[in-house]
Formats: C-alpha cells, structure tokens, sequence
C-alpha cells in the first residue's frame, strides 16, 4: 500500500512507443508491464539465436540464446529465464543468479516480492530453487511445485523408482511432499495442489491412497476419513484445513476431517475465504450444468451455465466477485448481481479494498475495454492489462497498448 | 487374406490382470459389481437390460463380429451377455475366471467405437456397458498394464506418457528453433495470456512425433492466427482414464485441461488430430465435472483447417497428386459429424480421392482408438485378427495414401497396413496441408 | 365376457404408464443430467428415422428379419383392435365401435402373424450370434404371444373343442396383457426413450445421424 502511495498518480498520460520496435529488432514477443505502469518490457530478437531484454526501449549489452518466461516484479522490475552456452539461470532486473541449470521453469514470485523459486533440472534430476539456492536434495521426477507467501517451497516427489510400466510398483506409492528439498515420511499413489497457510508453516494437501480411496494430508498426517474424491485444500483465517471433497455421490465441504457445510452439490471447487473474517466461499454447481457461488453453505441466487472460472473477495470482504461464462459469453457477477458484460474475455478483476469499486478489462471483437462497475471507461486498446486503483480511491491507473504506443494514463473516477 | 487365425488365436494373459486377480476376494468382486451396477447407474442402464430383445441386429454393426467370420460371441448384445448379464444374475457372484474373460471382453473385444447404438434399433449403447464393465474392472484393479500405466501417468504428470515438465517445455522450444528453417520469425508462444487460441495435443507428439507439432507452428504461423500453448501441466488433451472407466482421474484430467484454458484466458481451443482426445473433451471429460458442455469451445483440428482452408488463411500450392483415402474416425465421426468437412478438406488438397465404404457415420473402426491399442504389446496379434475387415476395406480402395485424423486410427492403422502388407502410407490432414499449402503468411488485404 | 379381461387391460395399460413413471422419476434422482441432452426435435428425428421401413442402413443389412418384424408389429396392434369380433364384445360393454377388417383379411394375417413368431423360434435357434444371445425366455415371450393368436385362429374356424379353445384364447390374452408391463414386452415404452436418448446424444450432441 505504501508502495501504491510513492507512485505518480499525478502525470495524466505517459507514452512509450513500442510499435517501432519492431521495426530496431528482428521480432518482438509479448508485451510485459510492470504493475506501476511505469515499464514496459519484451523479449526481442537481435539476431540468429541471439536474444535481450528491451525495457522502455532500452537493451542491454548481455544476449542470451534464449530467454522466456519474462514476468514483471512487485518492485516494478522484471525477472526471465535465460540461457546461456545451454545453461540456464534467472534474470532478475539484468542481474544473473549464480546458479546454473540444465533446465528451469514454473517461476514463482511471493506478493511481496522478497522471495521467488522455479523448478529445476540439472542431469536429469529435480528440485526447486528458492532465492539463489537449489535444494540439497534432488529427486527424479518432480510435479505440483508451490511458493509459499513467505518463501517456502514443496511439491511432489518421486521417491521410490519405478520400472517402466510397473503398475504393481506404482500400488505401493512412488511419491511424497518435499517441503524445502526435504521429504514427508508418507507416500501416497497421488499427491496434488499443495497449499501453505499464510505463514507458511504448515501444509496440506489432496492425496489418493489407492485406486479408489482419496483423502487429505496435512503436515504428513491423514485424514481419517477417505472419500471418493478431492480437490485442493486450503487453509482458513484460522489455520484450519477446509477441503472439498466427494461423498456418497456429492460434493461437500469438509474442515479438518469433518464435515463444515451440510449441503452435497454436483460440483465445488475453489474454495476462498474471506480476507477479513470468517466467510468461505467456493463455486459450486447446485444441479448439473448449472453454476453458481456458495457463500457459507447458501447459494447465490444468480446460476450460470458454461463456467465460474474464478472468485475473488475485496480486502474488507464486503464484495465477492465471480468471473463467469454465460452462454458463451463472459461476465462478472458482483455479490449475486451479473453485469452485462458479453466479452470474448474476461481477465483478472480489480477490487478497491472497500469492495465499492470492480475494475475489469475485457476483449469484445479483438479490442480491450475497462470496465468500471458496469461501465465502460476507456476503450478500443489493443491490449490492456489489470488495472490498479489509487490508495484513495479517486483514480485508477489504466495500462494499455494502443495504435503501438504504450499509455500509461491516469484518469479520476 | 488370414481369416483362419481366428481359431488359432491364443488369449494373452496379462501381469497387471493376474495379479490383480489374485488379489480378489469374493466379497471384494460383488460389493464391487454390485456397487456399480445399482448404485452408479439408473434407469438408463436398466432400460438398456430390459430392452434389449436379443435380436442379434447390432451384430453386423461390430468389426470384431466381422472380422472373426461372424462368431456369436463377438457380437455387441452378446458382450454384454457374457459380461453384464451374468454379473446380474448372479448378483454380483462371479468367478476370476469370469473376470479374465470379462476384462478381455471389454478391454480387447470392444473398442466402445458406438457403432452398435446406430444398427440397434432400440439405440441401446453397449459402448456404455462395456464402459461399466471396465469400470468395475478399474474398481477392481485389474485393467491391463499398458492402459493401467497410462492412467497412472495422468494421475501424476497431467500426461499419459510420463513426460516430464521440462521435456515439454523444451520439445516446444526445440520445435520452434526447427520452425524457423521455414519461417525466420517463426514462433511457440508459451503460456501467452489472451490470445485467441490454446493450441493442444496429445502427450504422444512431444515423446514420439515432435515433428507434428512443427507443422502445427508452421500452419498456425502462416495463418496468422494468435495463438498459445500452455507451459505446465493440463496441456495433453488425451485422457486415457475415460476408457478405463476412472471417471475420477478422468475428470481431473480434464478439469486440468479448461482450467489452462482457463487461466491463459484464450477464446477457444484448438486441437491436434486426435479422436479420443476429442471424444474425452467435448463430451465424457466435462460431463464428469459438471460441465454439461465444455466450458471452452473445443475445435478439432478437421474444424480448425477447414476453416482456414475456406478463410483463405491458408492457401494450397499445389495438390497432392497420389490416391488417397480417407479413414473416418469414430469418435469426429460418429462422435461429432465431421466427416463431411474431412472430404472438403482432401477435396481441396488432394486431386485424387477414393472413397471407402461404408464410410461417414458407419465407418469401419480402427480397432485402436477406445482404448485396445492402448493395453499394449500384448495382445498385438489378437487386435490384428479383430480388425480384418478394416484391412479389407482398405484393400479395395487401390489408394496409395490413407489419410486418418487420429492419433489412435494412426497406430490402428500403421499396425493393420504391415500385418496385412498392405502397401499403403498413413497420413494426418496435417500432414497433407503442410505438405500442399503454400509457405506465405497471410495478410488480411491481400 | 369376464371382467378379467378389462381387469388385464387396465393391468396392462397402468403397468406401463407406472413403470414410465418410475423411469422418468429415477432419471430425475440419479441421471438428471441426462435431460440436459435431450431434444423432442432431435428424439423425434430418430424415432422417424427409424420408424420409416427400411431406411436405417441396418435394417436394410438383414432385410427379410426387418421385414417380417416390422410388419409383425404393426399386425399386432391392428389384428386384435380391429377385429370383428373384438369390436362386437367392446361394443357390448362399452357401447362403442368403430369399423371393422375383412374377416378373410384378418384371418390371412393371423396366419402371417403366426409365421412370423414360427420364423422368430427357426432364426433364434438357426442364425448363431441369434442363438447366442437367446435364452429359455425368449421362446416363453414368443409362445406367449404365439398362444392368442392360434387359439383366435381355431376359435374362428371352430375346428375343435370350440369352449375350450376360446377360454384358452381369452386366457393367453390376459395373460399376455398382464405380462407386458414386467417383461422385455415393456419395450414397447422403453424403446422409444432409449431411442430419444441415444437420437438426442447423437443428433444434438456429436452432430450424427444414428440410422
Ligand atoms: S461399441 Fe463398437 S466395438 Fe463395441 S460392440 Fe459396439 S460396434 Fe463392437
Ligand atoms: S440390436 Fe439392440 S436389441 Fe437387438 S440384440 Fe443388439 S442390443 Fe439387443
């Protein structure tokens, strides 16, 4: 927030033009922007096999063979995967880790910024590494990777090796959980969506036992009771385990090992929890085909009929949003209300910490819109993307991409 | 061509089916039966049972009744008796020996192709029943090896061939650095957001048939089109769990599958040529989520050309002059209706076409896609014999170049055309296109 | 003319439109997302479909068995509706009537019918994936309802034991009716929605013809 304070909510308008680099450079790949709007970065192509960084038009002198996976930072800079005499490293603001790696990938960057982590190879072994440093032990194969808030890593683990095709072998349990390279004493047939609490202190995760029994574990302990499915589970305010799982045919919602929510549903997923209380919310299908958002066991009263792809409470918890497709169209509902939105796309929304304002690009027809609580209010860009509110709530920083110029604009609302 | 083989044929045993045989106990084998058969069905299947007037109809429909000259118990109503049936009958008390021949039934001795529901004149879907059966037997743990592992693989890596985040990852930039041989600036988007297209395939490309998805950057790159694939799990459309009847690993799969979609916000996705892939996201895989249709329009790469070929996206050089003919997989066929848009698209890239009949709807099966080719090694020989007829039918055609839009067909196929020396090479359209289009990319005012 | 034969009918007629009932409702509880495929366009379509001789290619693959049943089938419902002296007994009950067939054409039909149901026990025990799936059932449904109609046929020309033949032609009637709604009989309501369900699946779903 502090952060969000020092920014240049003053300047109504700032261009970059970036359709001439495509013009300095052999190709330019996709436009990056950093979340104070003030940067804007790409891969470009310089020549055969030889790639950089252009940052506001700026290049670098180090080229790398290949670089992908360019992602802005939370301090407004940006980090790649770059590749150097067939090594790979991590880029961080044109800095190189020291470590190199066969391959790398899935990179992972906590909100505030202090601590990321990607996947690794290095002779066809895997681990993570997680500020510079890989992890002591590696494994042979590797799936499920996850950063917890404060920098701790897991994911799922081969342990025990397993000849090609050996069913038998894969029935005892091949995997387990290394949390910061370091395995649980448990292995299981499956283990999937692992996920921290906020410290990052403990874990939990969706695990199947054998053919048919699947089951939650948290910090290497087992739930009791197994059921005939589950999805991710995740950790409430209060450090509980609250997970979906399947039930004599339905979908219910269980906290540690029992059950929390009285409904069954066709479907539940995504469970959300409120920032600033105890409210749970999760997508549900109450009747087949036919979705919808419960909050604490009740039902909106709005269903649609393709998909809820996400849902997203503001900071105080007073609005809940739901990114959704309704016969083919995407639209947002906000606390039970659909808009009329009728995208091709929807992307991330936008939520102001009180939850009085929704902030949204969508694409209709190739072109980009924001929307603010139902409205239109700028338009026709070639690519946008999320808005950002400013701490007082009068503006909102609109970062788009128009005729190949680059606006950074800040308008009153 | 050797239609006495039939006889001869000797059932391979299987280590997965064995074991888990013996593991069994009584109890185990009707609580499991019966679970299924009453609790995870409704009146559908029962309708099904009741309906059925043993009138033997459907037997023409199945190319394993054919291909074995016509023995009653390959016909399709005669599969469900010696399975299903006798399951209920005898409420669930049945014996290993039993299971063994039940596993094979459904595992080898039908491809659930529902060719059958179109000659019944009920439309009873036996494909459905064997489905159940194959599901009791995934409850039970004994589906063949081959098939088991490759559900295994999805249940851990997303994929069906076990292959490892960072061989995708690097496959797709591999291909893409080969790509530019053809066009400089050639690129694989990874995990770009917003576009218009998620392009996906089939876990055997990036393993076997890398060179597949080349061709797919070359004509997406010269179609203009915007477009992605994803760079982590949930890009492997296959899903083999649906055919082993794990409709929950099924459903993961899937889910997996739309949530990339999802998540690289695209407007649709586009897919390789693949069937059962197909079939698993635009009509099994999502119904297992709730998703009544799929959540993202699902465009099967027939579609996707065809709808280049008629935008002018994609223009043809020169035809391809050597005699083709065109497989019709079941499940764009009979699973989507494609088969008309197929014929356009060799129409407009191939000078010289035969038909083999029957074809469109009632196309002869592959003997592969439902899952058989998938059990593996073992029984080669037996899905050889099974699919006589297939070979016969493409005997007729003289062609010279069989054009099949499906992965599986492929591999049903290829194995059919050297079984019976048939002198004949199998191409995807893909395969076509690239080979006849021409290498410019488009530009909408020219 | 005993009330056992309204009694039949009634047995026949509720049985049926329970076990409708009862289907429909058990689709509701445990596969109502089967309705979400369903289209009247599209179940109708295939009920046309195959309603129309000899048009789906499977009927035209073993057209002599098509034939025969097809016309078996339509025989009878018409055969005993249509009777003279059906219609005659209907009409003393009931007080209704309507026209009735030629008694020479009906007497012809009944023949035909009988040669059907005699073709239907050679091919079932003569055409082997036939004989295959048939069971000791299938010749009981076949003589169940092979029994009425003989018995009809010598109660018409009064060749023996005249009483006799007629209480057995009126009690293989009942019993015929009776046994309808909880036999494979029932596919007479069955068929249809098995045929709705894979006309819908095929026709709103995959985009293909099911004939
Ligand atoms: S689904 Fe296909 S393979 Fe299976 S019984 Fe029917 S026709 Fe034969
Ligand atoms: S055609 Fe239909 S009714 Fe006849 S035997 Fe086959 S499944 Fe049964």
């Amino acid at each position: 927030m502090e952060k969000k304070q020092s920014w240049d909510w003053n300047t109504d308008l700032k261009e970059i033009p970036v359709g001439e680099w495509k013009a300095r450079f052999n190709w330019v790949e996709e436009l990056n922007i950093s979340p104070d709007g003030e940067n804007i970065a790409s891969v470009v192509n310089v020549d055969e096999a030889a790639f950089k960084i252009c940052v506001n038009g700026h290049v670098g002198d180090t080229e790398y063979e290949k670089i992908w996976s360019l992602k802005s930072l939370p301090d407004n800079g940006f980090a790649a995967f770059v590749c150097a005499d067939e090594e790979w490293t991590l880029i961080v603001n044109g800095q190189e880790w020291s470590s190199w790696f066969d391959f790398i990938w899935d990179l992972h960057i906590t909100p505030d910024g202090k601590h990321m982590g990607f996947a690794f190879q290095k002779e066809g072994e895997y681990g993570m590494a997680i500020d510079g440093l890989p992890w002591n032990r590696v494994y042979s194969n590797m799936a499920g990777m996850t950063l917890s808030n404060t920098g701790t890593s897991a994911a799922v683990v081969q342990v025990v090796p397993m000849k090609a095709a050996d069913v038998d072998g894969f029935k005892q349990g091949l995997f387990s959980v290394a949390v910061n390279g370091n395995t649980f004493h448990n292995t299981f047939l499956n283990i999937w969506d692992i996920s921290f609490d906020r410290a990052g202190q403990n874990l939990a995760a969706g695990i199947r036992l054998d053919r048919e029994a699947y089951t939650i574990v948290k910090n290497d302990v087992i739930w009791d009771r197994k059921f005939q499915g589950v999805w991710k589970p995740i950790f409430s305010n209060s450090g509980n385990v609250l997970a979906p799982v399947r039930d004599a045919g339905k979908w219910k919602l269980f906290m540690d090992n029992e059950p929390f929510w009285k409904k069954g549903y066709d479907q539940l997923w995504k469970i959300t929890p409120s920032p600033a209380n105890n409210d749970v919310a999760t997508i549900v299908a109450n009747h087949f085909g036919k979705w919808s958002v419960a909050v604490n066991d009740k039902v909106w009263k709005m269903t649609c009929d393709t998909m809820i792809s996400d849902i997203l409470y503001s900071d105080n918890g007073s609005c809940l949003v739901a990114v959704l497709k309704d016969k083919g169209l995407w639209n947002l509902a906000v606390n039970q209300t659909p808009w009329n939105l009728s995208a091709d796309k929807v992307f991330t929304p936008c939520i102001s910490p009180d939850g009085y304002l929704v902030a949204v690009v969508v694409e209709k027809k190739g072109k980009f819109h924001l929307v603010v609580n139902n409205k239109i209010i700028a338009g026709n860009y070639d690519l946008m993307t999320t808005p950002v509110f400013s701490p007082d709530q009068s503006k909102i920083l609109i970062k788009g991409v128009e005729k190949g110029v680059y606006k950074r604009r800040v308008i009153s609302i | 061509m050797s239609g006495n083989e039939t006889i001869s044929i000797e059932k391979s045993t299987d280590d997965a089916v064995e074991n888990g045989l013996s593991r069994l106990t009584p109890q185990r084998v009707s609580h499991v039966i019966n679970q299924v058969l009453h609790q995870e069905t409704g009146a559908r299947f029962k309708a099904y049972v009741d309906t059925c007037m043993r009138c033997g109809l459907c037997s023409d429909a199945c190319s394993y009744f054919l291909s074995n000259d016509r023995d009653p118990s390959f016909s399709p109503a005669a599969k469900v008796k010696q399975t299903i049936w006798e399951m209920l009958a005898k409420k669930g008390k049945v014996s290993k020996d039993f299971l063994r021949r039940a596993v094979h039934i459904a595992h080898l001795e039908c491809n659930v192709c529902r060719r059958c529901s179109m000659y019944c004149p009920f439309g009873i879907d036996i494909a459905y029943m064997m489905l159940l059966v194959r599901r009791i037997c995934h409850k039970l743990e004994i589906t063949p090896q081959y098939i088991q592992d490759t559900v295994n693989s999805h249940s851990v890596t997303m994929n069906q061939m076990w292959v490892k985040e960072d061989e995708w990852i690097d496959t797709l930039q591999w291909q893409e650095e080969d790509g530019r041989e053809e066009f400089e600036d050639l690129r694989i988007p990874l995990d770009k957001q917003g576009v218009d297209i998620m392009y996906s395939v089939i876990a055997p490309e990036p393993k076997f048939q890398a060179g597949l998805i080349y061709q797919a950057a070359v004509i997406m790159h010269a179609a203009g089109m915007n477009w992605t694939m994803p760079a982590s799990p949930g890009w492997d459309n296959s899903n083999m769990a649906m055919f082993t009847g794990d409709n929950e690993i099924s459903g993961r799969i899937a889910r997996t599958f739309f949530e990339s979609a999802a998540r690289l916000n695209v407007k649709r996705i586009v897919m390789g040529e693949c069937g059962h892939a197909f079939r698993s996201t635009y009509d099994v895989g999502n119904r297992a989520l709730s998703w009544a249709m799929p959540p993202f329009e699902v465009v099967h790469a027939i579609e996707f050309y065809h709808e280049l070929l008629t935008a002018g996206r994609i223009s043809i050089k020169k035809k391809f002059t050597k005699r083709v003919t065109l497989h019709d997989p079941c499940n764009v066929s009979r699973g989507r209706g494609l088969h008309n848009m197929a014929r356009k698209i060799v129409n407009m890239t191939c000078s010289n076409f035969t038909e083999m009949t029957p074809n469109k709807e009632h196309n002869l099966c592959c003997g592969a896609g439902g899952g058989v080719v998938n059990c593996g090694p073992p029984y080669k020989k037996e899905r050889m014999v099974n699919n006589r007829v297939k070979a016969e039918q493409l005997a007729a055609t003289g062609a010279e170049v069989l054009i099949a839009p499906c992965h599986n067909c492929h591999s049903g196929l290829e194995d059919i055309i050297h079984h019976y020396k048939l002198n004949m090479e199998v191409k995807f359209l893909g395969d076509i296109l690239f080979e006849t289009m021409e290498k410019k990319i488009y530009r909408p005012e020219e | 003319m005993g009330p056992m034969v309204w009694i039949s009918a009634l047995i026949c007629i509720f049985g049926l439109l329970v076990k409708f009932i009862l289907i429909i409702k058990e689709v509701y509880e445990k596969e109502r997302y089967l309705l979400s495929y369903i289209t009247v366009r599209h179940s109708l379509r295939s009920i046309i479909a195959w309603l129309i001789p000899f048009y789906p290619r499977s009927t035209r693959m073993r057209p002599v068995y098509y034939g025969i049943s097809y016309l078996f089938h339509v025989l009878l419902f018409l055969l005993p509706v249509f009777l003279m002296s059906h219609i005659v007994l209907i009409n003393e009950s009931f007080n209704l009537s309507w026209p009735a067939m030629n008694d020479t054409a009906a007497d012809i039909l009944t023949i035909g019918v009988i040669f059907a149901l005699v073709f239907f026990v050679l091919r079932r025990r003569f055409i082997p994936d036939v004989r295959f799936l048939t069971s000791f059932m299938d010749y009981i449904l076949i003589l169940m309802v092979l029994l009425p109609f003989v018995t009809g046929f010598l109660a018409y020309h009064q060749v023996i034991l005249y009483k006799w033949i007629v209480i057995a032609h009126v009690l293989s009637g009942e019993v015929l009716l009776i046994v309808i709604p909880f036999s494979r009989f029932s596919h007479m309501i069955t068929a249809p929605l098995t045929r709705a369900y894979t006309g819908s699946e095929f026709g709103n779903i995959r985009h293909a013809r099911d004939w």
